[in-house]
């Protein structure tokens, strides 16, 4: 019985902890190949270090770290790994207000141009021919408008989901079962309250999906932008690094970075998970 | 004034100004008094469901005019209020949200709002029910669900498209007793549409029989039996009989009508 008792005990455990060890079986093999190329002598460690080198002397590498950003180079007195959480907080933070301003914005500017006709035909064709442009070309604009520092990398995020997102609203819109909206009609809804009630609830869930989708760009996109317009943040490092040709650094740096956005893509599930309790688990994306 | 539902030389075209309009319903007269059940009985695609759209108010008539006790319709209204084939439950609300939701749009108190609930609740036998969301019930519950959705808003006519055409054969014919029990207590007319024969015969004070597209009434058959009626008694079994054979004509009649169309 108490035999029974135990193994249903860790039965259960292992069954929390498998997404996680599929995780890192994943993350396993790609190392193990690499670890591999460099124990065969493919891969120069100078130039292609395997992660037993790159995360060797860590403390060696978090003095490239700088929040404020105010040096580039190494610090004199070495960087602690709170600089490291600094610098990544503060890429953390630019993608994280981008994609709030983005999605917010997008949703109104979405639902305005089909809740406000006039508005709508004069805004759609503008967004339609705006929204091919790539971000890295609006780099100089955000530098342009708004300087070096925060605001052109905030910028840079929100207009790589902005036109995406807006237009993901509209098509969000026209799919909206034709059935909810009679009912809300017969259940006496006027125009705003059809909006409010059932187009907006119904629109979310899959906003959100796309939103998660378009992480990853806005990730992307915020390191070009600190690379080149702001001068701190985990771009810059890796930019730094480049310059420097410090292949470690470009190595670890890339790999803070791939743990970050995995931890965002996390994040935003549980907030999916959370706040429309009415999709599945998930859709898309898999884990 | 009259009371009850007056739909008058009402004509219904898709598409009027297009290439190729399709006419739905033509010139079709009928009256539907308070508290009765009538049933629009008709092959697939007559145009019976167009006919429930307009006088829901969804659509306009192309032609003609649908009266509500002595008021033109001319938009959708909480007292004739539509039940779908799929009960379009609103996913993101619960069972009980689902169910207040006319009130809370009227702007009715909460505590008004969740006696409502539970009287329903009770109503449909979906008691225990409301705080679980529609994708965890079955599809005779969703539809009961639907059906104290729309009776939360007191109507004065039930439109049911289809009601229980998704529906298993046993779970139908549970919903049937359910849905007269319902409809005796509430006094509302019922107007459903259907291509069940048997359920026609099972519910309805008057079987309106549909011709072939585009709609007119092909026959009107009373029926005076009182209910739960036995189908397979005598008169039920003729009364059957006689809809099968004024359906058949009319199907016959649209296959024709499509072979042409394909050739």
């Amino acid at each position: 019985m108490t035999q029974d008792k135990r193994t249903s005990v860790l039965r259960r455990l292992i069954k929390r902890l498998e997404p996680t060890l599929w995780v890192f079986a994943s993350l396993s093999i790609f190392v193990g190949f690499w670890e591999f190329a460099w124990w065969r002598g493919w891969a120069n460690p100078l130039l292609l270090p395997p992660p037993h080198i790159f995360l060797a002397n860590l403390t060696d590498q978090f003095r490239f770290f700088d929040p404020g950003g105010t040096r580039a180079g190494a610090l004199a007195t070495g960087g602690s790994i709170f600089s490291v959480l600094g610098v990544i907080a503060w890429s953390s933070f630019r993608v994280t207000a981008g994609l709030v301003l983005g999605f917010v914005l997008s949703l109104v500017i979405g639902i305005g141009i089909r809740y406000f006709k006039i508005f709508g035909k004069l805004v759609l064709p503008l967004v339609t021919m705006l929204a091919p442009i790539s971000p890295v070309a609006w780099l100089p604009v955000a530098v342009f408008i708004f300087g070096i520092g925060n605001p052109p990398a905030i910028f840079l995020v929100f207009i790589a989901i902005f036109f995406i997102m807006t237009l993901a609203t509209l098509s969000q819109i026209e799919n909206v079962p034709v059935h909810y909206i009679q009912l809300a009609r017969i259940m006496g809804c006027n125009k705003r309250q059809i909006y409010r009630h059932v187009i907006l609830p119904s629109i979310l869930p899959e906003l959100f999906v796309t939103l998660r989708m378009n992480l990853f760009a806005a990730w992307m996109v915020v390191l070009i932008a600190e690379a080149v317009g702001v001068g701190s943040g985990l771009g810059q490092v890796t930019m730094m690094a480049r310059n420097t040709f410090n292949a470690s650094l470009v190595f670890f740096t890339m790999t803070l970075i791939g743990i970050t956005g995995f931890a965002f893509d996390q994040a935003l599930r549980y907030v999916q998970r959370k706040v429309l309790w009415w999709v599945g688990p998930s859709s898309v994306g898999g884990l | 004034m009259t009371l009850g539902l007056k739909i008058a030389n009402v004509s219904k075209t898709w598409n009027p100004d297009g290439p190729e309009p399709v006419p739905a319903v033509r010139n079709l007269t009928l009256d539907v008094a308070l508290g009765e059940f009538v049933v629009l009985l008709g092959p697939s695609g007559c145009g019976k469901s167009s006919l429930l759209y307009i006088v829901a108010g969804l659509e306009d008539a192309t032609e003609g005019s649908v009266t509500f006790d002595g008021l033109e319709v001319t938009e959708p209204s909480p007292e004739r209020s539509l039940i779908f084939q799929e009960a379009a439950l609103y996913p993101w609300l619960t069972v009980r949200d689902n169910i207040t939701f006319g009130l809370k749009i009227a702007g009715q108190s909460t505590k008004k709002q969740d006696e409502a609930a539970e009287r329903l609740l009770r109503l449909v036998g979906l008691v225990g029910a409301g705080d679980k969301r529609p994708h965890e019930l079955s599809g005779g519950m969703r539809q009961r669900a639907a059906l104290a959705r729309a009776l939360a808003m007191e109507p004065k006519v039930l439109l049911m498209d289809e009601p229980f055409a998704a529906l298993d054969i046993q779970t139908r014919a549970r919903m049937q007793g359910h849905l007269l029990n319902i409809w005796e207590t509430s006094k509302a007319s019922v107007l459903l549409v259907t291509h069940s024969i048997e359920e026609a015969l099972a519910l309805a004070d008057r079987v309106v029989v549909f011709t072939a597209r585009p709609g007119q009434i092909k026959a009107e058959i009373p029926i005076t039996a009182p209910r739960p009626r036995d189908m397979r008694s005598p008169e039920m079994i003729d009364l059957a009989i006689q809809c099968e054979a004024l359906l058949a004509e009319e199907v016959e009649k649209s296959f024709k009508e499509q072979e042409q169309e394909i050739a």
